[in-house]
């Protein structure tokens, strides 16, 4: 199977406002940034060129992850998304 | 929401906790309000896939399995120790898990947790769905109800049941969890659904009628610390990985890589070959066991299901909803008996810790307290089902040479692949923990 595929069989109903925000400055002194390998929704992609940390809200499952394994609680928000938006499961 | 409304008990999430315990109350005349993030009750939740016996909703709801939206029931249940081009495999068929009442189904959190949430409704339980909580009213130093973020007003009750899964950010505004949490007493679980013609399922698995199989593996998990599941639906079989957040975070290695390298295993791709991909899906486990469970009850609060950590996970049996389910119907009692006693404070919600001891939730819990540490082994993950898998090929392989004592045979392949003192400790502290 092309990995990729894996996460366009999920539903979403995308809220414009995200309901995890991140202070990236946190994490460029990170010395782990496990959120980047163990979100199983890759929201996080770390630039090694521009030194810069990237989270992108849209494909959220609202598994918990990130706010587990970041230990320099770079977040500014984590909160789940506002009521009726967010991952939608059909049959899991 | 103009101002406030107000209820006899606010129950925050509509999974089989806050159901369970909506339920109960419900039927016993309170005035509840269950409320919930998702459009529909368990469109935010997943798990593995099987739910066991709910005996205390059983109690509540004597024909609960004639009506549920099940899917099969478990008659076959297996471990399988991988390693990666090698699998060993155990399974029990046992007549007695083919006969009401049975063991265990597998089900679809959005029926079952939908269906769940309608019978507390039916009840006369108030659902109030696209609300996600977001901060609690708190009044004379007691919970007194919660606020719905971006919406107006407030819901007022003299007693809050945080039902808010994992994370429960309602028990930690009210100060009953640790405001972060420990990667090593968590673990995310990762799954496909994959579609797959019923007479494919029962011709592949050796089942009929709506026979059902559930198979644990150990190793496959690219050395991450977890392991493996595959339990069929009827016709959708439903197969994933577990991760310690401590051993993943570390490791460099993501789940939905594991999960792919997993299914391509050359003895699971076979169990899934000629299914389609369906949805995929993720979330964290709380799996601490007895060491992890919060504060149960604060003043004007009370926490239920996995917000009080409250799952089973030894590596031989996997427990959550059912335990959710227990401390859910067991909350409800609690607040029922402070009604009567006009009591919502600390102490008079004090009732819940004591049915909770007193039950098979914490009992269980207490008696394997041990196994989330004797998970922490990286052993079992790597050396022992090469161990296993080393030792019965080399059993079963006939090349002419004579073959050895089996005894010896288990020594010298213990020796190569994990070290005997390692064996004995291991052995010493699975013993004890389970």
């Amino acid at each position: 199977m092309n990995i990729d595929e894996i996460f366009d069989f999920t539903s979403f109903t995308i809220d414009r406002e995200p309901h995890i925000v991140l202070d990236p400055q946190v994490c460029v002194n990170c010395d782990n940034r496990g959120c980047t390998n163990s979100c199983p929704a890759r929201c996080y992609t770390w630039s090694e060129e521009e030194k810069k940390m990237t989270f992108v809200h849209d494909g959220c499952l609202e598994c918990g992850t990130c706010y587990v394994v970041c230990h320099r609680n770079a977040f500014t928000r984590w909160r789940y998304p506002r009521g009726g938006f967010g991952v939608a499961y059909r049959m899991t | 929401m103009s101002s406030a409304y107000s209820f006899d008990a606010i129950v925050v999430g509509a999974g089989p906790a806050g159901s369970s315990a909506a339920l109960t109350m419900a039927r016993a005349g309170l005035k509840v309000a269950l409320v919930e993030r998702g459009t529909f009750p368990g469109e935010k939740n997943m798990f593995g896939g099987v739910l066991h016996r709910l005996p205390s909703l059983e109690e509540v709801f004597p024909d609960f399995w004639e009506r549920a939206p099940l899917e099969r029931h478990i008659v076959k249940k297996g471990v399988t120790f991988m390693t990666g081009d090698s699998t060993f495999s155990t399974t029990i068929e046992a007549g007695n898990f083919d006969r009401p009442p049975y063991n265990g189904y597998t089900i679809f959190r959005p029926r079952f947790d939908r269906w769940l949430a309608e019978e507390a409704v039916k009840a006369g339980a108030t659902l109030i769905t696209r609300a996600t909580v977001d901060e609690l009213v708190i009044r004379n130093g007691q919970v007194a109800g919660v606020t719905i973020l971006d919406r107006r007003g407030e819901l007022t009750a003299p007693v809050v049941v945080a039902a808010d899964g994992v994370l429960s950010f309602t028990a930690k505004k009210a100060g009953l969890r640790q405001p972060t949490f420990d990667p090593g007493q968590m673990a995310v679980g990762v799954k496909a659904l994959i579609d797959m013609p019923r007479e494919m399922i029962d011709d592949r698995f050796g089942l009929v009628r709506d026979q059902g199989f559930a198979n644990e593996f150990v190793g496959g998990t690219g050395g991450v610390r977890g392991g493996g599941f595959l339990y069929t639906n009827y016709d959708s079989l439903s197969i994933g990985l577990v991760f310690h957040l401590g051993s993943l975070r570390t490791s460099g290695k993501t789940p939905y890589d594991l999960l792919n390298a997993f299914m391509e295993q050359p003895q699971v791709d076979k169990m899934i070959r000629g299914g389609r991909l369906q949805e995929y899906s993720a979330h964290v486990i709380p799996e601490g066991g007895y060491a992890m469970i919060p504060e149960l009850v604060g003043d004007g609060i009370i926490v239920a299901g996995d917000a009080a950590a409250l799952c089973n996970a030894t590596g031989l049996n996997l427990e959550g909803i059912n335990l959710a389910s227990h401390s859910g119907v067991l909350a409800g009692k609690a607040v029922i008996a402070a009604h009567q006693a006009g009591d919502f404070s600390r102490r008079g919600l004090q009732v819940y810790r004591q049915l909770m001891d007193d039950s098979y939730v914490i009992k269980d819990l207490k008696l394997y307290r041990k196994a989330p540490h004797m998970l922490h082994n990286d052993r079992i993950y790597n050396e022992y089902p090469e161990l296993v898998c080393g030792m019965m090929e080399y059993i079963y392989r006939i090349d002419g040479a004579p073959k050895e004592n089996l005894s010896k045979l288990f020594l010298k392949t213990a020796r190569e692949k994990v070290g005997l003192k390692n064996l004995a400790a291991d052995a010493f502290s699975a013993w004890r923990a389970l």
